[in-house]
C-alpha cells in the first residue's frame, strides 16, 4: 500500500513537471538570443537579454492589439454580465418548463460551430461597414459572454439559499431588491469565477478574431500568431516573448477560477 | 497608432524642409516637380501590408526621414509570405485598409485584373529614378503594358553551395541533373548533421509549388496547351518524381517547410547545396545572419532547371486611395523606400537581399561586398532564368491547389504520381473557362 | 404585485432575444451563403440551389476533413477521459487535501493558456532539430525527430496538447467532484478489505455516472474547437492528414480561395450535424 502510494505520487509529480516544464522552458527561451535558442542540446546557462520582451512590447501592432484585446474583452465581459446575470438568476430562481428550455437553447449557443457564426458574420459587417471594427467584435463576443455566463452563473445562483431571500422578502424587501441585495452578494465569489471564465474565453478567442479582423481590431492572439508565423529567420526568441506576455493576463485569475471550481462542486458535501 | 496620430499632429514638415533635407542626403528632387505644392504630401500615416524583409526593418529607422519629406509617417505590418498573399487579397478585394500592397509576380494578374491596385507611374516621382530599376525586375512588375510595383528583391534561382565540403570531397558544382544527384548523395552525411540538399515541401503556389516548377518547365512541361490543362505529360510525371527523389536528401523539417527552414538549415551550416531564389546569396554572404558566410559558392542551376524569375515590390492599393492625392502619396512612399539611397544604405550594411537598382549592381561598393563570384553567377543565371508560373489571375487558385496535392506526395500520404496529376488537370479545366 | 411577476420577464426577455438575434441572423445567412455561388473577390453572385452540397460529396478533401474531425473527436474525448478518472482517482488516493489543492492549481494552468500559445509551446517543443521534446530521442539516435511532417503522427502530437490542455484540468473537476461524495460508503468498502481500484472501479465512478457522461459531452462539444491547435501547428498538413472541417472551410473561404459560399455550406453541414447529434444526446442523457 505504502510502496504503490509512493509510486503513485512519483507519478503526479512527473505529471507536474510535464505541466510546468513546456512553460518554463517558453518563459526561458523568451531571454534567450537565438544562438541559444538553436542548440542541439537544450541550454540552460546563459547570458539572459532583454531585446525579445523590449522588441514585442514596442512594435506598435503589439500595443494596438493590446488595447484591442483590453477593450473588447472588458467591454463584452461587461455585457455579458449585465445581460446574463439576470437571466441566469431568473432561470435559477423560476425552475419550470419554459425557463428549463431556455437553459438548454444557451447551452446549445455552445454547440454552434465557430465557422458557422464568423464566415457569414464577416459578409454581415462588411455590409454594415463594420468590419475589422472593434464594435463588431465586442457584438460578436456578446453572444459568447452572455451564454457562457449564463451557463456558469446559474448554479452560482441556485446555491443561495432560498430562506435568506424569503427572509428579505419579509422585512420588506421587493423581488428586484432581492436580487441586487441579497442574491447577488451572497453568490458574488460563484460570479465572480464565472465572469473570470468568460473573460478568459474570450482573451483566448481565436478563430473568430481571425476571420473578423483584419488590421484595426486585431486581437493579441491574432497578432502573435502572426508573429509565430513570421518566418525569415524565426525569431524564436521572439515568439517566445510574444506567448509568455499573451499568457500572463488568463494566469493572474488563477485564483479566482480556482475557488471557483471549489464552490461549484462543493455544494454537494452539505 | 496614438503615437503616430500625436506625431503626425504635432508635425509641421512642409515640402521646403523636405527638399533641403533630401538635398542634402544626395537626392536631387528637381524643382517645379508635381510633387512641390503647398502643404504636406501626406496627410495621414501611410499603412503599408508587407513580408519582413531586413531592408524594411531598416527602413523603419528612417522614419522621420519620410516625416519629414511627406508630412505623414507610416507603419508597416508584417506577414509571412503565405498569410500575406491571403490577407492583402482580402483586404484589397473588400476592406481596403492597407495603402500600399506587398505584390509579387504571382498574384500580379490577379490584382492588376481586379483593380485591386492602380498603375504605379503616374503616382512615382519621377526623379527617383524609374527606370534605374534592373529590367527584369521591371518586366516582372509590367502585367498588360503597364507598370503596377516597383521592385523591393527580384531574380531567378542560383546554386549555392558549400565550398569546403565540396572540396573535402573532390567534387565540382553539378551543372547537370545527374551530376546533381551524385553531388547531393556524395554529400549527404546525417550522422554529422550534413543533409545534402534543402528543398520546400509546404504547400503553396510560392512555396513548393515554385521549387517545383523548374524541374517541371526544364523537363519541357507546359501547364495548358491550345487552353487544355496539360501538366499530366511525361515532363509534369518526370518532374515530380525527380523532385520527390531529391527530397530523400532533404533536411529535417523541409518536407512540411518553407523558404525558411530551407534557406535557415543551410545559414545554420546543416545543408551541402541548395538551389534557391538569388536573394539568398546575399543572405549567405552576411555573418550576422550566416554561419557559413565565408564557405559559399555560386553558380546557375544544373541544366535543364529553369531559374524561376520573379521580383516582389510594392503597389498602390486602389480601395485605401479613392483620391488622386492619396495615390500620390502612397506613391511617394514606394518611391523613397526603393530609392538608390535606401539600396545603399543596405548595401553599406552589407545586405544583399533587397537590391535592384542597375546603378547598384554597377558600383565599386556593390563587387568590395560581394567579391566576384556572386556577380558572375548572377550574369549567368540570368540566362536561364524565364516565367515557370502560369501568367493568369487564377494562377493563385491553381498553384495553391497543386502545392496542396504536392504536399502530400511529398510527405507520402500519397503515391501516385499520374493520378495526381490527373487530379489537377481536372481541377485547371474548371478554372480555365 | 405586478413587479412581483414582473421580474422573470423583464430578466430573460431581452437577453434571450439579444441572443436569438445574435446567433440566428448569422445561420440564417449562413444558410442563405450556402445556396449561392459568392466568392470573396467577385463582387457578384446568384443562387445555384444545391449546387455546394452537391458538389461536397465528391470533393475527396472535404470526405476526408469528415473524416479527420470524427478521428479527433474520437481521439481528443476519449484520451481526456480516460486521462482525467486516472490522474483524478490518483491524486484522491495519494494525495493529503492541501497538497491536492495545490496541485490542482497547477493542472488549472494548461486550459487557461491561450490555445494559440498552447500550440506555439508545443510546435517548438517538437521541432525535429531544436525542440525540447525530441532532445532525448536526438540525444540517442542521434537522428532528428519528424513529428509534425510525418502524417501518421502529426494527429497524435496535435491532440496530445489538446489533452495536455484539457485532460489535467478535467482531473481537477474529477478530484472536487470524488471529494463532494458521501465518506460512508468508501469506509465500508475499505473495512471489507475492497482493492483501492475496486472501490473505484465498483463504488465511485458508478456513483459519478451522471457527472462523467456530462464531463465528457462537455468535452466534446469543447473538442469541435480544434481549429486554433491546428491552424497554429499544422494547418492541416502534412498533406491533408489533420485537415479538420473547420480547418478546410476556412481553408476554402480564406486561404486557397475566396469561396466562401462553398465554406458556408460546410459550416451548415457542420451545424446540422453538431446540432442534431449533441441535442439528442443532451436530451436523452438528462431524460
Amino acid at each position: 500500500m505504502n510502496m504503490s502510494r509512493r509510486f503513485g505520487q512519483a507519478f503526479l509529480l512527473l505529471m507536474v513537471f510535464m505541466v510546468l516544464f513546456p512553460l518554463l522552458w517558453t518563459l526561458l527561451n523568451a531571454f534567450k538570443q537565438n544562438v541559444d535558442i538553436l542548440t542541439r542540446a537544450p541550454k540552460f546557462i546563459f547570458t539572459p537579454v532583454l531585446d525579445n520582451m523590449i522588441f514585442v512590447l514596442s512594435r506598435q501592432s503589439v500595443l494596438q492589439a493590446l488595447v484591442n484585446s483590453l477593450i473588447i474583452c472588458l467591454v463584452s465581459v461587461v455585457v455579458g454580465v449585465v445581460l446574463g446575470l439576470p437571466a441566469a438568476y431568473a432561470i435559477a430562481r423560476y425552475p419550470n418548463r419554459i425557463t428549463d428550455e431556455l437553459q438548454f437553447f444557451v447551452l446549445s449557443l455552445r454547440f454552434l460551430p465557430p465557422v458557422a457564426v464568423a464566415i457569414p458574420l464577416m459578409v454581415i459587417w462588411l455590409n454594415l461597414g463594420l468590419y475589422d471594427t472593434r464594435l463588431a467584435m465586442i457584438v460578436t463576443y456578446s453572444l459568447l459572454t452572455i451564454s457562457i455566463t449564463i451557463w456558469l452563473s446559474v448554479p452560482g445562483f441556485q446555491q443561495v439559499p432560498k430562506e435568506i431571500e424569503e427572509a428579505a422578502r419579509v422585512d420588506g424587501c421587493g423581488v428586484y431588491a432581492v436580487f441586487f441585495r441579497i442574491a447577488l452578494p451572497v453568490a458574488a465569489r460563484t460570479l465572480l469565477g464565472a465572469v473570470a471564465f468568460s473573460f478568459v474565453l474570450i482573451w483566448n478567442e481565436f478563430l473568430i478574431a481571425l476571420m473578423l479582423t483584419t488590421s484595426d481590431a486585431r486581437t493579441l492572439p491574432i497578432v502573435a500568431s502572426e508573429m509565430s508565423q513570421l518566418g525569415m529567420d524565426v525569431p524564436w526568441g521572439i515568439l517566445n516573448a510574444a506567448v509568455i506576455l499573451l499568457s500572463i493576463p488568463p494566469l493572474l485569475l488563477l485564483g479566482l477560477l480556482s475557488s471557483f471550481m471549489n464552490s461549484v462542486f462543493s455544494r454537494k458535501k452539505k | 497608432m496614438n503615437n503616430i496620430i500625436n506625431r503626425l499632429a504635432g508635425s509641421v514638415s512642409s515640402v521646403a524642409i523636405a527638399t533641403s533635407m533630401v538635398g542634402a542626403t544626395g537626392l536631387m528632387l528637381a524643382p517645379g516637380s508635381a510633387l512641390a505644392q503647398d502643404g504636406p504630401v501626406c496627410t495621414s500615416p501611410v499603412r503599408i501590408l508587407a513580408q519582413p524583409r531586413d531592408g524594411l526593418t531598416l527602413l523603419e529607422e528612417y522614419a522621420a526621414e519620410f516625416e519629414e519629406l511627406s508630412g505623414a509617417l507610416f507603419q508597416i505590418d508584417y506577414m509571412n509570405e503565405g498569410d500575406r498573399r491571403v490577407r492583402s487579397q482580402a483586404d484589397a478585394s473588400l476592406i481596403g485598409r492597407y495603402n500600399i500592397y506587398y505584390v509579387d509576380e504571382a498574384n500580379l494578374a490577379q490584382f492588376a485584373s481586379s483593380n485591386w491596385i492602380v498603375p504605379l507611374m503616374p503616382h512615382y516621382p519621377a526623379e527617383y529614378d524609374f527606370d534605374d530599376f534592373d529590367p527584369g525586375r521591371v518586366a516582372t512588375a509590367t502585367y498588360d503594358d503597364t507598370v503596377w510595383f516597383a521592385p523591393i528583391m527580384g531574380g531567378g534561382d542560383l546554386l549555392v553551395y558549400r565550398t569546403d565540403l565540396m572540396e573535402a570531397a573532390g567534387l565540382e558544382p553539378p551543372e547537370t541533373l545527374d551530376e546533381l544527384f551524385e553531388v547531393v548523395a556524395a554529400l549527404h552525411d546525417p550522422a554529422n548533421g550534413i543533409y545534402g540538399i534543402g528543398l520546400r515541401g509546404q504547400r503553396g503556389s510560392g512555396a513548393n509549388v515554385w521549387r517545383w516548377m523548374p524541374y517541371f518547365k526544364g523537363m519541357g512541361g507546359e501547364w495548358f496547351v491550345d487552353g487544355e490543362p496539360a501538366m499530366n505529360s511525361d515532363a509534369g510525371v518526370q518532374a515530380t518524381k525527380t523532385y520527390l527523389d531529391l527530397f530523400e536528401y532533404s533536411a529535417p523539417g523541409t518536407r512540411t517547410g518553407s523558404w525558411d527552414e530551407s534557406t535557415g538549415a543551410f545559414r545554420a551550416g546543416q545543408i551541402a547545396l541548395i538551389i534557391e531564389s538569388a536573394p539568398l546569396a546575399g543572405i549567405t554572404l552576411d555573418s550576422t545572419q550566416s554561419q557559413v558566410a565565408d564557405r559559399v559558392g555560386f553558380a546557375k542551376p544544373p541544366a535543364p532547371l529553369t531559374g524561376g524569375g520573379f521580383a516582389h515590390g510594392f503597389a498602390i492599393g486602389e480601395r485605401a486611395n479613392q483620391s488622386d492625392a492619396e495615390r500620390d502619396c502612397a506613391g511617394l512612399w514606394i518611391a523613397w523606400a526603393t530609392s538608390r539611397e535606401q539600396e545603399l544604405r543596405r548595401l553599406e550594411i552589407g545586405q544583399a537581399g533587397e537590391l535592384n537598382r542597375q546603378s547598384i549592381f554597377a558600383s565599386d561598393l556593390f563587387a568590395e561586398t560581394f567579391g566576384e563570384g556572386l556577380p558572375a553567377a548572377l550574369t549567368e543565371t540570368a540566362e536561364v532564368t524565364q516565367v515557370n508560373f502560369w501568367q493568369h489571375a487564377n494562377w493563385p487558385e491553381l498553384g495553391n491547389h497543386w502545392g496542396i496535392i504536392l504536399e502530400e506526395l511529398i510527405t507520402g500520404t500519397r503515391d501516385d504520381i499520374p493520378a495526381a496529376l490527373a487530379e489537377l488537370e481536372a481541377f485547371a479545366a474548371n478554372l480555365s473557362d | 404585485m405586478f413587479r412581483q411577476k414582473s421580474l422573470p420577464y423583464v430578466f430573460l426577455v431581452p437577453t434571450i432575444l439579444i441572443l436569438m438575434i445574435l446567433a440566428f441572423v448569422p445561420l440564417g445567412y449562413a444558410i442563405n451563403l450556402s445556396f449561392r455561388n459568392m466568392t470573396l473577390f467577385r463582387p457578384d453572385s446568384s443562387y445555384v440551389g444545391f449546387e455546394n452540397f452537391v458538389n461536397l460529396w465528391s470533393d475527396r478533401r472535404f470526405l476526408n476533413a469528415l473524416w479527420v474531425s470524427a478521428k479527433w473527436q474520437v481521439i481528443t474525448v476519449t484520451a481526456t477521459m480516460l486521462a482525467a478518472v486516472f490522474l483524478g482517482v490518483l491524486m484522491f488516493e495519494t494525495l493529503s487535501p492541501r497538497q491536492r489543492n495545490i496541485m490542482c492549481l497547477i493542472f488549472l494552468v494548461p486550459v487557461l493558456l491561450p490555445r494559440v500559445c498552447a500550440a506555439f509551446v508545443w510546435r517548438f517543443a517538437f521541432h525535429p532539430l531544436y525542440g525540447i521534446f525530441t532532445y532525448p530521442y536526438r540525444a540517442i539516435t542521434g537522428e532528428p525527430l519528424e513529428i509534425l511532417s510525418n502524417p501518421n503522427l502529426a494527429l497524435w502530437a496535435v491532440a496530445y496538447v489538446d489533452l495536455w490542455q484539457w485532460g489535467f484540468f478535467f482531473a481537477v473537476i474529477i478530484v472536487k467532484l470524488l471529494e463532494a461524495l458521501p465518506h460512508q460508503p468508501i469506509e465500508a468498502a475499505r473495512l471489507d478489505h475492497a482493492r483501492t481500484w475496486e472501490i473505484h472501479a465498483y463504488i465511485t465512478l458508478p456513483m459519478l455516472r451522471a457527472q462523467l457522461v456530462a464531463l465528457t459531452l462537455i468535452k466534446a462539444i469543447e473538442s469541435l474547437r480544434s481549429f486554433d491547435l491546428i491552424y497554429v501547428m499544422t494547418r492541416g498538413g502534412p498533406g491533408i492528414s489533420t485537415e479538420t472541417l473547420d480547418m478546410y472551410a476556412f481553408s476554402q473561404g480564406f486561404i486557397e480561395a475566396g469561396r466562401i459560399s462553398y465554406a458556408s455550406s460546410m459550416a451548415v453541414i457542420m451545424l446540422l450535424l453538431t446540432i442534431i447529434i449533441f441535442t439528442i444526446i443532451w436530451k436523452r442523457v438528462r431524460a
